[in-house]
């Protein structure tokens, strides 16, 4: 089965899932599969007031790798019988960068395939992948005025 | 060499990079004991020193990840230094 990536990269700009779904969106496709990862008011605890993410350099780059390479992994476990003429697995990945609001989308996904197994199974392991492989970095500001680079304190 | 800090890293150090001389054949293992050695102390309350941050950082030199410790580096070398990923 072959993949379409219709987009991976990262967005300066509002990323909503509306946007996501329009572009994978194709007449062969029977199962649609989306995620929103968004900013919540809470973490470890704490209340949080927003966020920032930031990017190296290479992160474009490494966008552009991970997300056919996590589907592929997927779509070889995935469904075994699905036929070599199935169309094309669809997928649109986006991260955010910049400062971000609570409720904002940081991580939209959106997979379109013949069938559902094959959806779902990209959309979580393109996810997976995007949060594990992508140089990102995200600054926490509590509403305690205090604030973190996560993942940077021992815990 | 060049020596780039992002994100947690940067804010620890308070500086985005440097320059470094190491001796001739030092490899990924020396640059890291040489980096914990000259920031034992962060600038930031919102970063630990980049002596405790070091051991969950991950490294690119000229661009590649590092998967040797025992590497030779050379003096024209940029290597980045990336704390950990936390995107979504």
């Amino acid at each position: 089965m072959s993949i379409e990536i219709v987009f991976a990269g990262l967005s300066p700009r509002a990323l909503t899932v509306e946007m996501a779904l329009a572009a994978v969106d194709s007449p062969e496709c029977g199962a649609v599969v989306s995620f929103s990862g968004v900013v919540r008011n809470h973490d470890g605890g704490k209340d949080v007031a927003r966020l920032s993410y930031t990017g190296h350099p290479s992160a474009d780059a490494v966008m552009a790798d991970v997300v056919p390479s996590a589907a592929k992994n997927a779509l070889g476990t995935a469904d075994p019988a699905a036929s070599q003429a199935a169309p094309p697995v669809r997928i649109w990945a986006a991260h955010r960068l910049g400062p971000l609001e609570i409720g904002d989308p940081a991580l939209v996904c959106a997979v379109a395939a013949a069938h559902r197994g094959e959806a779902f199974a990209v959309c979580s392991a393109v996810v997976d992948a995007i949060k594990a492989g992508v140089p990102i970095w995200k600054e926490q500001f509590f509403a305690d005025g205090t604030m973190e680079w996560v993942g940077a304190e021992s815990r | 060499m060049l020596i780039r800090y992002f994100a947690a890293a940067a804010a620890s150090t308070g500086i985005e990079a440097e320059h470094l001389q190491l001796p001739n054949g030092a490899t990924m293992a020396d640059l890291r004991t040489e980096l914990a050695r000259l920031h034992t102390v962060s600038s930031t309350d919102h970063a630990p020193a980049l002596a405790q941050l070091l051991e969950r950082c991950s490294f690119l030199r000229n661009g590649i990840a590092v998967k040797d410790t025992q590497l030779a580096l050379d003096t024209d070398d940029v290597v980045d230094v990336l704390p950990p990923f936390a995107g979504g």
